[in-house]
């Protein structure tokens, strides 16, 4: 066995064609969401910078919107909104569901049943429902949106983190430190944390693409982004209007759209290709 | 000093599975005293890892103590609060365990590993040093190691070393050597009685090798449904078995069948107990078995120099034995 993961350890995997894809794509859709701004784009919120309705040419390389307005700095804005919202909705989920998961797993009894039963009744919740729920309640906003994100997201991380824990806590390294001594709050940062962080960074890339999802179907539907801000939602949902007489709207959005959440789930497949070397794999 | 290191009464110890309790200790007593290596004999099941973690309060939480005590140095184990049972555990104690792969943690190098086990902070002159006790060379290249970079019969070393890192008054090894080759066993259990010797601990072996133990231990103790069946000092045990369960152990194993001579399985599982036996739990698979061993639970009685749990004692030591005697 250890022997097998050793064989294992030493043959890098080879990226394929899809992961080179995936990277390729999403660094370049990361690059335009961070340094979009400093970019020579132009503007995206400036009325009237050509004709309305405009068909994509050289000077507006995705046309214009019903305001006149250079739809491609707002596609980049999209990016920027959309990306940004999932990641920090995504982290911070990260952290809290990493702890909860630790500490039912490694707790047990009363904290385990409390913390997994929250995370089947927050994985009950249709993700749709949560979001008009909570915007009923927040008003809607990036807050709501961030909100319904982790309300999405959480129970990811506390089932896989948990059942991680639950192999690892039964190990005797964990029985050793007890027997040193340790506290419990030692045993869960200087054992735990390090051998499930494998399987939250995976996680972590799901949970992102499904944070992007989410957002976007809030933003289409209004309740996420607000203008003049876009985000790739939003943008849709404007797009939507004009699809017969402007089709470039709808399309350069969802197309972005669709390549952003491909990338990502293409690079967390690489991910976790790379910390569970045995899975998938021939041996020879 | 006069009281037992280790003074484990009556304890009776199950295990909730969702519909019913299992027992795993039906009544276990058991004294160890300081410096003496007592080894816990017994197959899969019959309660040893639960009696030798009882002895940390280290079972998992579905365990439950249904009765009996546990004293540890003076310590009531059962009913000490956490702080009691952490400084007990931080000085007296210390655990090897079955498997060393699993006992190291894979995300921490092996210097880190063991200076948490010494405490913190200790020089790295303490570090090489005590790895070079438990007979450990090449000290640097192993604490930058990983654990997946090391042999079985190293990793287990490096364990051994931990579990000894504070100098504990009792060190239980749970199967020491099972997960290792045959070819350095006996070197890894002799590190391990000379380390006992040397520092003057309590050493108790848990394993289902009674011929393997038998060579390293002062008393054995062999278990059978969650109680101490027979228990006494090695040489008196392993020459004249009392117990019929102790006696088919011995003939079950290979080590010293002549040419020609056939092992003899015992018949049968261990049985699974859900409450008290009231009768000879061993009754089912015994050869000496008699009305009353159906319907009578045997007590723990003193018998030719040891204890022993069975109405037959005095039929089975006098029964003719298969010549195995010539054994050490």
């Amino acid at each position: 066995m250890s022997g097998l993961a050793r064989i294992a350890r030493r043959g890098r995997p080879r990226p394929n064609g899809l992961t080179i894809f995936g990277v390729v794509t999403l660094g370049c859709l990361l690059f335009l969401g961070v340094f979009g701004p400093w970019l020579p784009l132009g503007d995206p919120s400036r009325i009237a910078a050509g004709p309305r309705l405009d068909a994509p040419s050289a000077q507006f390389l995705f046309g214009t919107d019903e305001l006149g307005r250079n739809f491609l700095p707002r596609v980049v804005q999209g990016i920027r909104s959309t990306f940004l919202l999932s990641a920090v909705a995504v982290a911070i989920t990260a952290v809290i569901g990493t702890l909860l998961g630790m500490a039912a797993g490694y707790l047990g009894r009363h904290t385990d049943q409390i913390v997994a039963r929250g995370a089947d009744i927050l994985f009950a919740f249709p993700a749709l429902v949560a979001g008009l729920l909570v915007a009923a309640i927040m008003g809607p906003g990036q807050a709501s949106a961030i909100t319904v994100i982790s309300i999405a997201t959480l129970p990811l991380f506390i089932r896989v983190v948990r059942s991680v824990t639950l192999g690892v806590a039964g190990r005797g390294f964990v029985t050793a430190a007890e027997v040193a001594g340790a506290s419990t709050l030692r045993v869960m940062l200087v054992h735990l944390l390090p051998n499930v962080m494998g399987a939250v960074i995976v996680q972590l890339t799901y949970a992102l693409s499904i944070g992007m999802i989410i957002e976007s179907g809030l933003s289409f539907l209004g309740l996420g982004v607000q203008p003049p801000n876009a985000s790739l939602g939003s943008l849709l949902r404007q797009g939507s209007a004009y699809l017969t007489i402007a089709p470039w709207m709808v399309l350069s959005s969802g197309v972005v759209l669709s390549l952003a959440i491909m990338s990502v789930n293409l690079v967390g497949d690489a991910v976790r290709d790379a910390l569970e070397p045995l899975k998938g794999r021939p041996l020879t | 000093m006069t009281a037992p290191l280790v003074d484990i009464a009556d304890l009776v110890i199950g295990y909730d599975t969702g519909m019913r309790q299992v027992r795993a200790l039906d009544g276990a007593s058991l004294r160890i005293d300081e410096d003496e290596t007592l080894a816990i004999v017994g197959e899969s099941g019959s309660g040893k890892t639960t009696l030798g973690m009882a002895a940390g309060r280290l079972l998992p939480p579905e365990a439950k103590v249904i009765g009996g005590s546990i004293h540890v140095a003076g310590v009531d184990v059962t009913r000490a609060d956490d702080e009691a049972l952490r400084r007990l555990r931080h000085d007296k104690l210390g655990f090897v365990f079955q498997n060393p792969t699993t006992a190291l943690d894979p995300t921490l190098r092996i210097g880190r590993q063991v200076a948490l086990a010494m405490g913190g902070r200790p020089p790295p002159e303490a570090i090489a040093e005590l790895l070079s006790r438990a007979e450990l060379n090449e000290s640097e290249r192993i604490l930058r190691a990983f654990p997946h970079e090391l042999s079985g019969g190293m990793a287990q070393r490096v364990v051994i070393a931990m579990a000894i890192a504070r100098r504990p008054h009792l060190l239980i090894a749970d199967e020491p050597t099972a997960s290792l080759d045959a070819s350095i066993r006996e070197k890894v259990m002799s590190t391990l009685g000379r380390l006992r010797a040397e520092s003057g601990a309590s050493l108790v072996i848990l394993s289902h090798d009674l011929r393997m133990v038998a060579r390293h231990a002062d008393r054995v103790a062999v278990m059978y449904g969650g109680r101490i069946v027979e228990l006494g000092s090695v040489t008196r045990v392993m020459q004249a078995p009392a117990h019929p369960y102790t006696r088919a152990l011995l003939t079950a194993a290979a080590g010293n069948e002549r040419p020609g001579e056939r092992l003899c399985p015992i018949p049968g599982t261990p049985p699974i107990l859900e409450s008290r036996c009231e009768a000879c739990a061993y009754a089912d698979r015994c050869a000496f078995r008699e009305t009353r061993c159906d319907t009578e639970r045997p007590e723990a009685r003193p018998f030719l120099g040891r204890e022993v749990v069975c109405h037959r004692a005095e039929a089975v030591i006098g029964a003719p034995t298969q010549a195995r005697q010539e054994d050490r």
